[in-house]
């Protein structure tokens, strides 16, 4: 896109005055060339570091947790900030901002946009918004900022979609996150290019938290695309977001977050979508890079027409650990959800889905279908699936699949007597299991950049075991 | 939607069997649970010290294990355990003969409907009456062909090695808390042994009767059906209905050896006080076939999941599972397949009916693992809802580490549609007709595979559960 108005974000995230963590204080208001926090925000942080600290860490025991060993994948103790390795931006204090490598080569792969924001380490660096849209009062902005700014900030983050009280990790992120991204359509604003956003944790260390805030007013349009990078890293190294969408009345809101985090890179987001009558809110999840990702997506159907869309492709191989957890909850009558999650698993890798359908009493009329789909490429590989339903009204429409299997034998050998190698064959055989997702992808740039990266791992660890 | 009265009128909820008849126990244990308790049950059964010794140290496991936190409402039921008599002796002597039966306890037989002319039919009748077996009878050509059909006492009696080698290995006390509990106290069930070869045409029945307030059974079967036999056990259950909560915890342990078919078949039809948390489950070696139907009607809350280990190349196992949650009813149901070796194969159906406040839940496990190659599974749940108030819900987990395993869950929920009803309305009959011709047809695929013989008591309970009276 071209560049129509820069505005050097906010540079410094030196969030959080490590003592005062170490005797279990709430962190401190921040300093750097950004105004300390509001009042209004220092007290939620407190409230939420009281909460985190009440809340034990996610064990096995815990029905949501069974299939993954958190503190077995990442070592616990390095979670919370310290004082050595606290957030901090590389090269960009208010000038021209560095960006590695792999970012400008993701951002050049990126087809026009409406706006851009650049994440690095947990701080925003770079907001780039087309001026026409801000002169029809969009607002897109780093999150520590407008919180100064907006009114809706105080009003809407942490309070009704992914509070504190969600669990343990919402609450160490409402206490931690150190930026994000603020995002508000108004009225009747349709924006047909995505609005995106690119996040970029340079080396291991501590935990990462930052937030995403989408406010679409009625009969708005936005879409959101996401997209998480990192270098291999040497030990586990956490990045956490808590995405908050709201969609009001009448109003179209995507949100599309695409993983390709490096080696040793642990990736966990809660998202809360709330849609309200006749609203669409769809949602994707696509994981591929990282040891580890975890993702608690809650989708609220909250008046009648609402629609969600929920799409979900993993590509796991070597070591990769894939977790999502997902539930729809029909609280109105007359809406309808419908997610497909679908993945192939290669090397040792392994996927666990458990997702629910929860029809509230009263929900009449509700369509919800639930489907989860994995390909084991592998001897290695363990896929674990756990798609529930339940329903508190009787006039639904409900149903979800799961399914667990290999390669067709019969489609490969159909390829390779056409003269295609094994390998290509496997390929093609894949690409086409995840086409049923990749096919949904509203952007062709994004469906590129996916395709690519399965291609790329697929060929990687067909040769290894070939060499090997 | 049918209007309320049509659904009451379907009788769904009458329950046929709440009559309490007078007979005195012989003895019985004080209420609540202790190490002295358990000491006693077992002096009075004469039991060697083994069963003592595991007796008492399935005690300590007991009292150690939480309650659990999933499935259904437990929350009363700790208050229902410390008022439950953990073991009611009804009669000193076994009955040999259907004429030393006391009348008071074959009245209880008589109403609930199983003629005399009928219980010559079928071959072998186990009735319990309270916590021990009452009445036991063996056709004699099954005897010659040396098949053991006993009450789980006397399996211990007569046949000790055998006995001890199988006792707890399917099901170790350990396993659960439930478990453990009847490990600790069990009294009363079968002892079943089908000699390698020998096929049964009939089946062999158990009845099972708890007609003791604030009694709680804890009946105890252990089968084991040999190479390449072949046999079908069926057990079913009434209670009368009392005021206070009552509790059922089984223990049924099957082995199923090389090539063999064994099916077990529960018509469950407990009183709607009666906390049912059974633990079922059978080892099923190579070639061999298990086949677990199951059906739940009654009871407050029901946890019951029976399961097939297919332990052997080429195992397959099948469950069927039905349940029907009326007003302030519980079904925790469903079933475990897990897949050990290679080539093995199994499918659950799962078919629920709520109505009313009533809930059913489907919860199983599918788990298939590392080198159990070619391993097939497939589930399928259907619920049907009849009333806005009523809740089905689905559990499934699939853990498979298997690449080669191909496994499909699927599962819907419906509500008898307003269009099935006007469609067979307007062939002429009338509201109450066609919604029991609608569950009828729901349920059929699991009803048609109970057996002729068995169709006097239970498939008259079921049609009288469904269909209630129509018109």
């Amino acid at each position: 896109m071209s560049r129509i108005a820069t505005s050097p974000g906010a540079a410094s995230a030196e969030a959080i005055a490590p003592e005062t963590e170490r005797r279990g204080m709430a962190p401190a208001a921040q300093t750097g060339n950004l105004a300390p926090d509001p009042e209004w925000l220092t007290r939620r942080r407190a409230e939420a570091w009281a909460i985190q600290r009440a809340t034990p860490f996610p064990s096995t025991r815990s029905e949501e947790w069974r299939y993954t060993d958190l503190a077995r994948i990442l070592p616990l103790d390095d979670l919370l900030p310290r004082g050595s390795g606290r957030p901090r931006v590389d090269g960009a204090r208010g000038g021209a901002v560095h960006l590695p490598e792999s970012v400008r080569c993701a951002i050049a792969r990126d087809d026009d946009c409406a706006g851009r924001v650049i994440e690095m380490n947990g701080a925003v660096v770079s907001v780039e918004l087309d001026p026409e849209l801000a002169s029809r009062g969009v607002v897109l902005d780093s999150l520590r900022r407008a919180a100064h700014t907006d009114p809706r900030v105080r009003a809407h983050l942490a309070t009704e979609a992914v509070p504190a009280t969600d669990g343990k990790f919402p609450a160490l992120n409402a206490a931690l996150w150190t930026d994000g991204v603020f995002l508000r359509v108004p009225r009747n604003v349709d924006i047909e290019r995505p609005i995106r956003l690119n996040r970029w944790i340079s080396r291991s260390g501590p935990a990462t938290f930052s937030r995403i805030l989408v406010l679409a007013e009625e009969h708005s349009r936005v879409s959101l695309v996401e997209e998480i990078q990192s270098p291999d890293l040497d030990r586990a190294t956490l990045a956490h977001a808590a995405v908050e969408l709201y969609a009001r009345g009448g109003a179209r809101v995507r949100y599309l977050s695409l993983q390709r985090l490096g080696h040793g890179a642990a990736w966990i987001a809660n998202q809360r979508t709330l849609a309200e009558a006749d609203s669409t809110l769809d949602t994707l999840n696509v994981a591929l890079g990282g040891s580890f990702h975890r993702v608690d997506l809650n989708a609220r159907l909250l008046g009648a027409g609402a629609n969600s869309d929920m799409l979900g492709l993993y590509f796991g191989d070597e070591d990769q650990h894939f977790d999502f957890n997902t539930s729809q909850d029909h609280v109105a009558p007359h809406a309808r959800s419908d997610l497909l999650y679908k993945g192939a698993l290669d090397g040792a890798a392994r996927g666990v889905f458990r997702g629910i359908i929860r029809v509230h009493e009263g929900a009449q009329r509700t369509d919800a279908y639930q489907t989860n789909r994995n390909l084991l490429l592998s001897e290695g590989a363990v896929a674990t699936s756990l798609p529930n339903l339940e329903i508190g009204a009787d006039d639904v429409r409900c149903s979800h699949g799961a399914t667990v299997g290999q390669l067709d034998a019969e489609a490969l050998f159909y390829l390779m007597s056409r003269g295609m190698s094994r390998e290509r064959a496997e390929r093609l055989v894949v690409t086409g299991f995840l086409g049923e997702v990749l096919g949904r992808l509203p952007f062709a740039d994004v469906t590129g950049k996916v395709t690519r990266e399965i291609e790329t791992k697929l060929r990687a660890t067909r040769t290894l075991r070939k060499t090997g | 939607m049918p209007s309320n009265e049509v659904i009451q009128g379907l009788g769904l909820d009458d329950y046929k069997f709440g009559f309490v008849t007078d007979s005195e126990p012989v003895f019985r244990t004080r209420p609540g649970l202790d190490a002295d308790i358990v000491r006693q049950i077992s002096a009075r059964k004469d039991e060697p010290e083994w069963m003592l010794k595991r007796r008492l140290k399935a005690l300590k496991i007991y009292e150690a294990k939480p309650m659990p936190k999933w499935g259904g409402d437990l929350s009363e039921l700790q208050e229902t355990l410390d008022q439950t008599y953990f073991y009611v002796k009804p009669q000193e002597q076994m009955e040999r003969s259907w004429d030393d039966v006391p009348d008071s306890i074959k009245e209880t037989f008589e109403r609930l409907g199983i003629p005399e002319a009928e219980r010559k039919i079928l071959a072998g009748v186990g009735a319990q009456y309270d916590s021990e077996m009452v009445y036991h009878s063996l056709k004699e050509e099954w005897e010659a062909k040396g098949v053991i059909f006993d009450s789980i006492e006397d399996g211990l009696k007569n046949h000790p090695e055998l006995f001890r080698k199988h006792f707890g290995t399917v099901i170790p006390a350990a396993d659960n808390k439930f478990a453990a509990l009847n490990s600790a106290v069990w009294s009363g069930g079968s002892f079943v042994y089908i000699p390698p070869g020998v096929r049964l045409d009939t089946p062999l029945q158990a009845y099972f009767r708890v007609n003791q307030e604030r009694l709680g059974q804890f009946e105890r079967t252990l089968i084991i059906a040999g190479e390449g036999s072949r046999a079908h056990y069926i057990e079913g259950c009434t209670a009368p209905v009392y005021s206070t909560d009552s509790f059922h915890s089984g223990v049924i342990e099957i082995v199923v050896e090389r090539d063999a078919y064994f099916r077990y078949t529960t018509i469950q039809n407990w009183s709607n006080n009666m906390y049912n948390l059974v633990t079922q489950r059978a080892l099923v070696r190579q070639g061999a076939h298990m086949e677990w139907l199951d059906g739940n009607l009654g009871s407050k809350l029901t946890m019951k999941y029976p399961s097939c280990y297919l332990m052997g190349e080429g195992a397959h196992g099948d469950i069927l599972s039905i349940a029907y949650a009326g007003d302030g009813q519980h079904q925790d149901t469903g079933g475990k397949v897990i897949h050990v070796a290679p080539n093995t194969s199994s499918s659950i159906v799962s078919k629920s009916i709520s109505k009313g406040t009533g809930r059913s839940s489907y919860r199983g496990l599918c788990k298939v693992y590392d080198g159990a190659t070619n391993a097939k599974s497939n589930v399928e749940c259907d619920a049907l809802l009849i009333n806005e108030t009523s809740r089905t819900d689905t559990f499934p987990y699939i853990e498979i580490d298997e690449r080669s395993a191909s496994i499909g869950h699927e599962a819907t929920v419906s509500k008898v549609g307003d269009e099935q009803l006007f469609y067979l309305m307007s062939r002429g009959m009338d509201e109450a007709e066609a919604m029991a011709l609608i569950v009828r047809g729901f349920i059929e695929p699991i009803a048609k595979e109970l057996p002729l013989e068995y169709a006097v008591e239970l498939n008259r309970l079921i049609e009288l559960e469904m269909e209630g009276s129509v018109g």
